[in-house]
């Protein structure tokens, strides 16, 4: 189920990877939207998640318990049909949960990520 | 709920038990199911909020000299912002491409939608949002009932988890909390005071000598609180008091006293000049604050794709100075307009001169705005802003608004000049860069002595005493 979602969205993501190609450091609500609001936007039957659906410590516990499992065989086919967690960078998953932590729902600046 | 946060879990967010933190209310309860878990406890203080200026939006009004005994307050006034939440109360106004503008003016009441009720009831309590004062990190947005009402909940209201850490998180409203509302009142940051921004949440002693981290660092509680939720102060152009048997001044005894300064030529001063007078001399350091609202002149912004008044921005402003005595006069909805020297309307008039011993010199935001005056009965008339936020069209929101109001269809009106002077009083500046002598006592300086009722500067009858001024 998840794929054919990811398929659905390709041409969108096709253009936010060559946005990103030439983008020289993109930052993590950038990576956030590109990565995991395919999944997870409004009305998805994944549910929806902005870094305002969980508090701070929620998401500290969510990225060192949970992303790994939850996601390890996930295929992004907006990304070559790879595994998520391979198109992922170390970088760019950090970039991604400072964005979540920083703007969670407990945080002086929640936000979505538009 | 639960349904809910089974969907949440299913994508694998939440995991295993909570590290539960101590957070001040961690062993009062277990989950957190709304205001009625606080009423379990907090009854009798919810009950003394109910009858507050900031549920009620209404208050005593001795303050205001044509009030004739009646209570005043938002909900049953007019100013020349937003102009009056009644018809503009709750629900999302959304621009052409389905963005949202404005999700209406109960967004800065302490409530959970339901307009305030004079009679307390049970629901009336549990409409009492404690949580926006009272919990940091607390976040609420506007959402919509089966039954197609609105109500503000919180933005975790979906996540019990969360919700039972956030309501935990209990204490005293910080800076950061009153400022969620009072220094975005107005449409947008710092637009409506001039001298609440938002950089107060975090600023230092050369921004702001009592709130700098660096300074006394004090928060709003500290000056403003009373007992029983009754906030001290009014500035000088709110309508309602919570306590107006306690008016707050600098000078207050347990602060800086009725003689603060070591030089006496300036104790002599702090008799008829106010202390934010020398001490405030200029405002909106950071953001500009709006200084003319002319609703007459729609103005559209392509970007937000949204409909807007034609609004002119000031900052680092100079105020304007005039005498108050700690009364104002106010334009009221319902009695005919009475116009200033220069014909414009005055919306909030402080009241004062030269020769009244109650008064000093104050500084002023003066907020210039162009509004609708109902032909014939000659009534202040407000606007309908959410749906012209949306529509641009003018004509119908002042129509839609006389009707409301006065219950006159097809109003006809005329637009007229308006002025508002609002009293400044945060900012404060360190001692050392206050207004000195010459700033006021000099060719140019920045007080209009005519204006304030005398002939020239004063001072000179003291060095010229053969040029006396009166």
């Amino acid at each position: 189920m998840r794929k054919g979602k990811l398929l659905a969205v390709v041409g969108a993501a096709a253009l936010a990877t060559a946005g990103l190609a030439s983008a020289a450091e993109p930052d993590g609500r950038v990576l956030f939207k590109e990565y995991c609001k395919p999944c997870h936007a409004a009305n998805s039957p994944h549910g929806e998640v902005t870094p305002m659906t969980l508090i701070q410590d929620q998401w500290e516990r969510f990225f060192k318990e949970k992303l790994v499992p939850s996601h390890k065989e996930l295929v992004d086919s907006n990304h070559g049909g790879k595994k998520v967690l391979d198109v992922i960078t170390p970088e760019m998953l950090q970039k991604i949960k400072k964005f979540a932590i920083d703007h969670a729902a407990d945080s002086e600046h929640p936000m979505t990520c538009g | 709920m639960r349904t809910i946060t089974a969907v949440v879990a299913s994508v694998g967010l939440l995991a295993g038990a909570a590290h539960a933190k101590e957070y001040s209310h961690q062993k009062y309860f277990e989950h957190y199911e709304g205001t009625k878990t606080c009423l379990k406890c907090h009854e009798k203080e919810a009950t003394t909020f109910f009858h507050s200026q900031h549920y009620q939006w209404l208050g005593q009004a001795p303050q205001i000299v044509n009030s004739h005994g009646e209570k005043l307050g938002k909900l049953n006034t007019i100013n020349d912002f937003c102009t009056n939440p009644q018809s503009n109360w709750i629900g999302l106004v959304r621009n052409s491409r389905g963005e949202v503008l404005t999700k209406g003016c109960s967004q800065c009441h302490a409530g959970l939608g339901a307009l305030p009720q004079a009679k307390i009831s049970q629901a009336q309590l549990e409409n009492i949002d404690c949580l926006i004062c009272h919990a940091s990190g607390y976040q609420r947005d506007l959402y919509q009932n089966p039954d197609g009402s609105w109500s503000w909940k919180p933005v975790l209201w979906k996540n019990q988890e969360g919700m039972d850490s956030v309501s935990k998180r209990i204490g005293l409203p910080t800076r950061t909390n009153c400022l969620r509302c009072h220094a975005g009142s107005g449409g947008g940051p710092n637009f409506k005071r001039g001298d609440l921004e938002y950089a107060l949440a975090d600023t230092d002693k050369a921004f702001d000598v009592h709130m700098g981290s660096d300074g006394a660092n004090l928060q709003c509680t500290d000056c403003h609180a009373g007992e029983d939720h009754r906030v001290r102060g009014r500035g000088s152009d709110l309508s309602g008091t919570d306590d107006p048997a306690k008016p707050l001044s600098c000078d207050d005894a347990n602060c800086h006293g009725a003689a603060p300064h070591k030089a006496e030529v300036l104790n002599f001063h702090a008799q008829r000049v106010y202390c934010t007078t020398c001490h405030v001399p200029v405002f909106a350091k950071q953001d500009a604050t709006d200084m003319v609202r002319d609703w007459s002149k729609p103005s559209y912004n392509a970007e937000l794709d949204k409909w807007s008044a034609t609004i002119t921005m000031g900052k680092d402003v100079v105020p304007v100075y005039a005498w108050y005595n700690g009364t104002t006069w106010e334009q009221l909805p319902g009695q005919p307009v009475k116009r200033l020297a220069g014909g414009a309307v005055g919306m909030m008039m402080p009241q004062g001169d030269r020769n009244d011993p109650k008064a000093r010199i104050f500084p002023f935001k003066l907020h210039r705005a162009k509004m609708p005056v109902l032909d014939g009965k000659n009534f202040i008339i407000p606007i309908v802003v959410e749906e012209f936020f949306a529509n641009g069209n003018i004509d119908e929101a002042v129509k839609h608004a006389a009707l409301d109001t006065y219950g006159v269809k097809d109003a006809h009106y005329t637009w007229t000049d308006t002025e508002r002077y609002m009293g400044i009083f945060h900012e404060v500046t360190p001692a050392a860069k206050a207004l000195a002598c010459l700033d006021c006592h000099a060719p140019g300086g920045r007080l209009d002595w005519k204006a304030l009722g005398y002939a020239g500067d004063p001072i000179l009858a003291h060095l010229q005493p053969a040029h006396t001024v009166k």
